[in-house]
């Protein structure tokens, strides 16, 4: 489940027309979110608010063996408007599953960003986003800057100092270009002068370009179902003299794609050999399910991993026949969105018998992470870890 | 003293140092690069022990020993690990830092595991180690330093010069930490888990050996100090050659310093009590370090920084010389003398060898020097004290009764000293050696070594003036004028022809030395009197089914220091009248408790030559 302060960020970049979706390091976001995702281990409370639209605070309180905690605030130069109470939060935005990619929208035009006084351009809108971080015992702080430069440009500079890590910290700088068909992204890390670039490149239609009037009844604008996109990054360690480098693939349904979603991905890594690919499906309203499949052209190692999530929702039996009987969009009048989700099961198995199982829903107006994660080679020791989450939000 | 254990049972079984090995390669944590369990696949000890030298011995009893060794290891042993490694740089950079900064590259990580194999070989290792043992608890060692000296790393990656060296730093740093941390934790535990009555018998085994050692180690640490009284005096190096020339001088010098060094002797013996294995030990250890630090006290002005070094430990050792024991000052000598480490090693070494030849009479001379125990508790000692000297002349004249396993020993353990002695002044190192032979002899019946011993000083002996030199050829009772002849007689022969002229100055005239001996000397010239009616066939015989060794070689030490201060005391005097060789000479091939009575008849003051100026 998405941290409070991650959900805000997103909020932000919503709010300030940011697609995260169009970047290299998203590419496989699907994948990652069905696969990779984290199980908690321990008990950890999380009491987040957006006091302002402006200004928001989270405290965590975790118990891992000794008790550790942190305490957060976020700045946001954009008035955030979203629904961010835990009691009527839409799940859909704080769980990770198949995303569905959108359809690519135009960036903003500059002049939308000029703040205009009597006739004259008195400033230009600069949205800004600052948000820090300290864990408590450990000390550790975390920092992020968000800068808006342009309609089509963010900088975004995140930094963490701690004590144990080389020169006690490291600071990362990201500079992003999206314009829609293509985006790139420039980073910097002052640990060992880390300098990377990312590409992504969207096949297909420009939507900068003014889709042209129609010339002719009779010709219909074909309606565009999946995009296909491709990208590269490359990384140089200026200190440790060492790379690395991969390419990627993607294709993935839109929205107006007739039948279930789907996305596939494939990522190569050609310095290491490393070749991966991932097939996510939605295969209805309440589930999905992605593979993914490793394999090392030099070691001849190879990794097979399965996953899937499935939403569960309530039927309250008594009204079932009611709600046949209506008409199919007609909406029932609900006290929160998801309302009917009792709970949402994410698991995740791979070739090694390791297992990642998460129950995530709504209790009261608690949302709460179950997670354990599991081995069953291991028969003396089964279960990795077992943790819960509590967040409140108000 | 050294340590004598077996190495070949532990080349044997390494199933268990294998696994335990794995198990504490796994529990550190890894650094990122290493993705996998490490597997030791194959360990080899070699054939080559380590090299140990016992610096101190904190306490010593039947069920707990606590030491200070120097370890030094250049062995063949080798040892082969298994892992995974990490070969995408990005990957293990990645992994160590907070993912918030991190730049979450989508698959320029991705890992490419390795697998690995690792050889170590030409481990090089010296260091001190601290080894605590106790039955309840255990063997506790713990390094000191770091021992890793160097070590050679192959591994599948030789090939690639940046992956070779990154390697090498890493598994040093790796195997510091193991030395350090895990080995300890790893004896430990085997310790414990062979607490059983084989695992007792070896412990056992061990104590004995240290025991054993002692007399070995003497003759052995002597030298070094009869090398250093050689040169003596606290002359700067260019005075020397003048010294070593001007012989009168020398010993004139020579003998004060002696006598401080025979009243601290003396003082230590007082204050110990001879009768329990430990202290017996601690005795010994005494002698040793005693001995090293005077001669440097002599040798102040020597050119070699060694010896000055020495020096200056024994000025500690002066001002407290019942102390003497103590680890932290005897440590030191050891330390910083290179010539007295190597030769305390090599008896170590020699020790390790011929441990298993050694390993039969070994235990026999441990249940010998228990009975003694009990006789000496039992009767007042007349009988066992006087037969001491007896035996040892016995069996040395009848060379051929030594069984072939001593004579080894002793040729084993002997040659280190001659070498050392061998640059030094003659006449004053001629004590020490009396001393150390003697002990040697009479425990061990070493009676050929004593050639080997005095023959290689001879040559190396270029430059000293005659009567020096003839003193060190010479058995010390010999006097310079008729010396040229008798002197390489006794060479050949005995030890036996020696050990008379100083247990005739027994009855010291001088009255420090008296009062601290006397007992001892009028219990030996008793016992003397009633031994002699022994013939020396039945003296050999008792001898050889008598254990008592040990304490005869204590109690002749005893002797011959007093003999030794006795003698000093009367070069200071510097009149010494010359003893009556040839008579004593004559009883002493008639039967060797003969000199006993001797001393009586000659009377006291006499020292022999080798003391005189």
């Amino acid at each position: 489940m998405l941290d409070f302060m991650d959900n805000v960020q997103n909020a932000f970049y919503e709010v300030s027309h940011w697609n995260v979706d169009n970047s290299y390091g998203a590419l496989n976001a699907t994948a990652r979110a069905l696969l990779d995702f984290h199980t908690p281990k321990g008990l950890r409370l999380q009491i987040s608010s957006l006091a302002a639209p402006n200004f928001a605070t989270s405290y965590t309180l975790g118990s891992v063996g000794v008790v550790d905690g942190s305490v957060s605030y976020l700045y946001s130069s954009l008035p955030l408007k979203q629904e961010f109470r835990s009691s009527h939060l839409e799940l859909h935005r704080v769980i990770g599953g198949y995303r569905t990619l959108q359809e690519l929208r135009r960036p903003d035009e500059h002049w939308w960003w000029e703040v205009w006084h009597n006739g004259a351009r008195i400033d230009r809108r600069v949205d800004t986003l600052l948000y820090g971080r300290i864990f408590l015992p450990q000390s550790t702080l975390e920092a992020l800057y968000l800068r808006r430069l342009s309609p089509t440009r963010q900088l975004k500079i995140t930094a963490v100092s701690d004590s144990t890590l080389n020169n006690g910290g490291t600071i990362l700088a990201l500079l992003q270009n999206d314009v829609g068909k293509y985006s790139t992204e420039y980073m910097y890390s002052t640990d060992s002068a880390l300098m990377g670039v990312r590409g992504l490149y969207n096949f297909g239609t420009d939507p900068r370009v003014e889709p042209a009037a129609p010339a002719g009844a009779q010709e219909l604008v074909e309606p565009v179902h999946g995009r296909f996109s491709a990208g590269a990054e490359l990384y140089y360690g200026l200190l440790n003299k060492s790379g690395g480098i991969s390419t990627g693939l993607r294709f993935t349904t839109l929205p107006n794609h007739t039948g279930f979603p789907y996305t596939m991905t494939l990522t190569l890594n050609p310095l290491m050999g490393n070749l991966s690919s991932t097939y996510a499906v939605k295969a209805g309203s309440n589930l999905a399910l992605c593979s993914r499949f490793d394999f090392n052209f030099y070691s001849y190692e190879s990794e097979l991993q399965l996953g899937c999530e499935l939403w569960r929702r309530r039927h309250n039996t008594d009204v079932d026949w009611a709600a046949k009987k209506v008409r199919a969009d007609w909406k029932r009048p609900t006290v929160a969105p998801d309302d009917d989700v009792s709970g949402i099961l994410k698991a995740r198995v791979d070739q090694n018998w390791r297992i990642g199982v998460l129950w995530e829903g709504r209790i009261k107006e608690m949302l709460f992470t179950l997670g354990a994660s599991l081995d069953l080679r291991k028969r003396e020791q089964i279960f990795r870890g077992v943790g819960i989450e509590l967040q409140y939000s108000s | 003293m050294a340590f004598n254990f077996n190495w070949s049972p532990l080349i044997a079984d390494t199933s268990r140092a294998r696994d335990m090995l794995t198990a504490a390669l796994n529990k550190s944590p890894k650094p990122p690069i290493i993705v996998d369990d490490i597997l030791v696949n194959e360990l080899n000890l070699g054939t080559t022990p380590p090299e140990l030298e016992i610096l101190e011995i904190g306490d010593l009893a039947e069920d707990r020993f606590r030491g200070i060794f120097k370890m030094s290891y250049a062995g063949d042993a080798f040892l082969t690990l298994k892992t995974k490694v990490q070969a995408n740089p990005l990957n293990t950079y990645l992994s160590t830092k907070p993912s918030f900064a991190s730049p979450q590259p989508l698959a320029a990580s991705a890992g490419l595991t390795i697998p690995l194999q690792i050889t170590l070989s030409d481990i090089r290792l010296s260091g001190f180690v601290i080894l605590v043992f106790s039955k309840q608890k255990g063997i506790t060692l713990v390094f000191r330093n770091d021992p890793l000296e160097s070590l050679k790393v192959s591994s599948t990656f030789d090939s690639i010069p940046f992956v070779r060296d990154y390697l090498q730093k890493e598994i040093e740093g790796q195997l510091r930490v193991l030395f350090m941390e895990d080995l300890p934790a790893i004896i430990h535990r085997l310790s414990l888990r062979l607490w059983s009555d084989e695992y007792q018998e070896e412990t056992e085994e061990r104590l004995d050996a240290t025991e054993d050692t002692v007399k070995p180690i003497d003759p052995l640490a002597s030298p070094p100090q009869d090398a250093v009284d050689a040169f003596g005096n606290p002359l700067d190096p260019s005075e020397i050659s003048a010294l070593s020339l001007d012989s009168s001088e020398i010993h004139a010098s020579f003998s004060q310093k002696n006598i401080l060094r025979l009243a601290a002797l003396s003082e230590s013996q007082r204050t110990l009590s001879l009768f329990t294995p430990s202290i017996r030990e601690a005795v010994f250890r005494a002698w040793a370090s005693h001995d090293r630090p005077d001669s440097g006290a002599n040798t102040p002005g020597l050119t070699q920084s060694s010896l000055s070094r020495i020096q200056s430990t024994f000025g500690s050792m002066k001002s407290n010389t019942s102390s003497i024991v103590s680890g932290s000052s005897g440590n030191e000598t050891l330390a910083t003398r290179p010539s007295l480490v190597s030769a305390n090693s090599a008896p170590a070494g020699l020790g390790l060898g011929s441990n298993r030849s050694r390993a039969g009479p070994m235990r026999k001379r441990k249940k010998r020097v228990i009975n003694l125990r009990r006789d000496g508790g039992e009767s007042s000692g007349v009988s066992t004290e006087a037969s001491t000297p007896l035996p040892s002349t016995n069996v040395s004249e009848t060379a051929s009764v030594i069984p072939e396993e001593r004579e080894r020993e002793e040729e084993l353990t002997t040659p280190p000293k001659s070498p050392e002695k061998a640059g030094l002044r003659p006449g004053n190192s001629e004590p020490s050696r009396h001393l150390d032979n003697e002990t040697a002899a009479l425990s061990n019946n070493l009676l050929p070594a004593m050639p080997n011993t005095l023959l290689p000083a001879a040559p190396i002996l270029s430059h000293p003036p005659k009567p020096s030199k003839s003193k060190s050829q010479q058995p010390p009772n010999i006097p310079p004028p008729i010396t040229e002849e008798p002197s390489n007689e006794p060479h050949p022969t005995s030890s036996s022809h020696r050990r008379p002229p100083l247990r005739s100055t027994h009855h010291p005239t001088s009255p420090l030395l008296r009062s601290l001996s006397f007992d001892k000397i009028s219990t030996l010239s008793s016992s003397s009197g009633t031994k002699n009616p022994l013939s020396p066939s039945a003296e050999s015989s008792a001898s050889s089914s008598n254990g008592g060794i040990l304490e005869q070689a204590w109690m002749l030490k005893m002797a011959m220091e007093i003999a030794r201060k006795v003698g000093e005391e009367k070069e200071r005097a510097s009149a010494l009248p010359t003893p009556p060789m040839p008579r004593r000479r004559s009883e002493k091939r008639s039967g060797g408790g003969m000199w006993v009575q001797q001393q009586e008849e000659e009377g006291v003051g006499e020292a022999p030559p080798a003391y005189r100026a």
